[in-house]
């Protein structure tokens, strides 16, 4: 190895570390611009348009609730429906995957040994075991193993259970005031913040304790109680009945249809993220100092009030990051609904695919919706993130 | 030692340790008693319920008629040869880590006694339990000469080839799967197709996750966009929704160079599965880097280490062994992913027990199924969880 004399000068160049920074930039830029490129002359090749959307679907879609979609109408009266059937789905399993992962992970820290145990071993089973099989499971193993309509069982001749769905009771319009009525329950939600409101400034004022919970609760159900009696009763509950006429039609008339495909989904993403939340739950609680819970108790809460007023209160501040994730995963795992038949939008949309091709679009236009979806999610849960540091700190 | 000598030998009964123990730990007030009893009430049912399903009423021919199916799908019985190389090697490598860093204690042992025992004597017949038999001798083996090695000066030098090792089992099964006329992948299946597809993920999906990670903190603007792009776009959307935009729309956006634009199903998915990954380890990694201190690069710099030896040297390693729990995760969580590629008609773990349900004289038999499928996916992503926190304890990762 010789020693070289004076560098050319293109080395020169080349050592000056802004130079080289520029180079590689430049060339990175280049090699992206360059794939950009060639992925828009691809693109070009195939129809980019949306107008397919507006020919008949040509396809019917399974009746979830509040849907009947038939197939004379369009694609995106079909896709809509789908993203309908998500967002029903999504809200539903996060509200209940939060209940059931507070109260597993509040288990898991439980003092009760079988408790304790039992909450680990939920979580431990649940998270280890793909969601697909989970759904699939519920799907093939449980709700359609259930007895044909005919023979279907039920409970107090109230509750259905067959292998076309779960039917409950529900609420079913009578009067002609029922608009009215639930406008009236809208004010009388206002009108119950208001009085609670009202009451904790009292509280604050006096020193005395006040219940604005138990006064804003009260408002609300005695309005709700009054407004329904004044508008004549609009609702009632309407039980479901097995409606069977002639051999083939056999189904269930009245109340609420849970299908087996909803139910499969429902149930196998709410334990599912359920168990990741009981997790999020304990490690924030554990975070906590442990002399939060020894203050409390020496102030004579009780167990339940040490947890409902000082733990959670201060954990949920912890685990509303980790939250907002378990949300989006919950959100994105709902397009697995695809593999049982759930019409929700990614299966809608690959029926769409499957029959008039434009995979393109369609998948950009999934992505995009999606994207809405978590953007939606992930503002909410700031906005709530927010709230919560500034009423504690 | 000397802490768990000085405590206290309770030499009372039995039965009043027991008793004592459960008034603490079962029956301490009247609500924690209530509370008790309805759980055991609950836990009584579930337990009965279980056991009559799994020793009575199941019927579990269909499981023991389709082992071979569920292990390995349709891959030709001729070829089966190439597979069993490179399980050799992960059993023997695997087996000499474990005996390098860790150690069985008594429930370990009793577990991998159990696993493999079940695995002989019910998945493996004929001559293919011989070789089973003959990988878990040498396997054995390789335990006890590493727990040999272990504190002589031959340690650290064992360590890296056993490191090196493990990584070279992925590329061995593929060379295995491709030497000669080889084995398209159409014809893989079953739970190993599952066991390649996380494979492949990883060793493909780890490297550029590391990548993405170190471009998104660069300090070069348009290198950090190009990454940023690039991760945020990937998890914009779901994993199944990618895996259809790999069957549906790849093949029109691949270059028509070396045979790519008609590249395989298979092939697609792992290429997606990889890419995916990769975003989500290089989210886990930035924030790796982010929690190595800023004194560590300067330090770095000031030692004249240029910006590439600085990341790879010193800033990395000390990021990655900050983030281990938090990868062992994302891949427990590509493990249970590749069951995914179900959705595209192939014919995995879920697919094969699917498949086996079309049988005639298997119809009905969907819990029986099902449940061992979960409990197959369970078994390994219980098992990688449970090893990954060994390992934390036993190497001391994951803290800073």
């Amino acid at each position: 190895m010789s020693t070289q004399p004076v560098a050319p000068r293109r080395r020169r160049f080349l050592r000056s570390q802004r130079n080289r920074r520029l180079a590689i930039q430049a060339a990175l830029a280049a090699a992206a611009l360059l794939f950009l490129l060639y992925m828009v002359s691809r693109a070009l090749t195939v129809d980019l348009g949306l107008g397919f959307l507006r020919a008949p679907a040509g396809f019917a879609l399974s009746n979830e609730w509040m849907t009947n979609h038939r197939s004379t109408e369009s694609r995106l009266d079909a896709y809509l429906i789908g993203v309908w059937n998500t967002i029903r789905l999504v809200v539903l399993a996060i509200i209940c995957a939060t209940v059931l992962g507070v109260i597993a992970g509040v288990a898991r820290l439980s003092n009760n040994w079988l408790v304790n145990r039992l909450g680990l071993v939920y979580v431990e089973t649940i998270r280890n075991t793909p969601v697909l099989v989970q759904i699939i499971f519920w799907w093939l193993a449980v709700f359609l193993t259930m007895p044909p309509i005919a023979t279907g069982r039920a409970m107090f001749e109230t509750v259905w259970f067959s292998n076309r769905g779960i039917a409950v009771p529900w609420a079913a319009q009578r009067g002609d005031l029922a608009v009215v009525w639930v406008a009236l329950l809208l004010a009388s939600v206002v009108a119950a913040v208001w009085v609670r409101r009202r009451r904790v400034r009292l509280e604050d004022a006096t020193g005395q304790i006040a219940h604005p919970n138990r006064w804003g609760a009260l408002t609300f159900l005695g309005l709700a109680a009054v407004t329904f009696l004044a508008t004549g009763m609009p609702y009632g509950i309407e039980v479901p009945e097995v409606l069977i006429s002639g051999a083939n039609i056999q189904r269930y008339q009245g109340g609420l249809t849970l299908t087996p495909q909803f139910a499969a989904v429902f149930v196998a993403l709410t334990t599912y993220t359920g168990a990741f939340i009981a997790e999020i739950v304990r490690g924030s609680i554990q975070a906590l100092p442990r002399g939060q819970g020894e203050a409390a108790e020496a102030l004579g809460f009780t167990g339940y009030q040490r947890m409902t007023l000082i733990i959670l209160p201060q954990a949920l501040r912890i685990m509303i990051p980790a939250l907002t994730n378990q949300y989006l995963n919950l959100t994105k795992n709902s397009s697995l609904a695809i593999v049982v038949g759930y019409s929700e939008l990614f299966f809608v949309s690959s029926i769409i695919v499957n029959n008039a091709g434009h995979a393109v679009p369609m998948f950009a236009l999934v992505i995009v919706t999606y994207q809405a979806m978590s953007l939606l999610i992930s503002v909410g849960m700031n906005a709530l993130n927010d709230r919560v540091r500034l009423a504690t700190r | 030692m000397s802490a768990a000598a000085v405590r206290p030998v309770d030499t009372r009964p039995l039965i009043v340790r027991a008793r004592r123990w459960a008034r603490a730990n079962l029956f301490s007030t009247r609500a924690n008693t209530v509370l008790t009893l309805v759980t055991l009430l609950i836990v009584g049912w579930a337990v009965f319920a279980l056991l009559r399903f799994v020793l009575v009423s199941a019927d579990w021919t269909v499981i023991e008629v389709n082992r071979r199916l569920l292990a390995i799908g349709r891959f030709p019985r001729d070829e089966e040869w190439r597979l069993w190389p490179p399980l050799w090697a992960l059993m023997i490598v695997g087996a000499f880590a474990f005996g390098l860093w860790l150690q069985v204690d008594r429930r370990g042992g009793v577990l991998i006694a159990a696993v493999l025992l079940f695995l002989y004597g019910y998945l493996f017949e004929g001559e293919n339990a011989l070789l089973l038999a003959g990988g878990m001798a040498l396997a054995v083996g390789a335990y006890v000469a590493a727990r040999r090695v272990r504190g002589t000066p031959y340690q650290s030098r064992a360590r890296v080839a056993a490191v090196v090792g493990l990584v070279l089992v992925l590329p061995l099964a593929v060379v295995m799967l491709q030497v000669g006329d080889g084995v398209r992948t159409s014809a893989w299946g079953g739970f190993f197709l599952n066991l390649m597809l996380a494979a492949l993920g990883i060793g493909l999906g780890f490297p550029l996750g590391v990548v993405l990670a170190v471009g998104r903190a660069s300090s070069l603007p348009v290198v950090r966009w190009i990454a940023t792009a690039y991760i945020e776009f990937v998890r914009a959307a779901p994993l199944v929704a990618w895996l259809f935009m790999a069957r549906f729309v790849m093949p029109d956006f691949l270059p028509p160079v070396g045979g790519l634009d008609d590249t395989d199903i298979i092939s697609r998915a792992i290429l997606v599965l990889a890419g995916f990954t990769a975003a989500y380890v290089a989210e886990i990694v930035r924030s790796g880097l982010q929690s190595v201190a800023r004194g560590q690069h300067e330090a770095a710099e000031a030692l004249g280490f240029n910006a590439f030896q600085s990341t790879s040297l010193i800033v990395l390693p000390q990021a990655l062994r900050a983030v281990i729990p938090a990868l062992v995760g994302q891949f427990i969580s590509l493990w249970k992913d590749t069951t995914l590629v179900f959705a595209l008609g192939l014919t995995e773990f879920l697919g094969a027990g699917e498949a086996t349900l079309a049988q005639r004289s298997f119809i009905g038999r969907e819990q029986e199924v099902f449940a061992f499928v979960a409990f197959g996916f369970w078994a390994v992503a219980f098992g990688m969880s449970r090893l990954s926190q060994r390992i934390e304890r036993g190497v001391g990762v994951g803290i800073r």
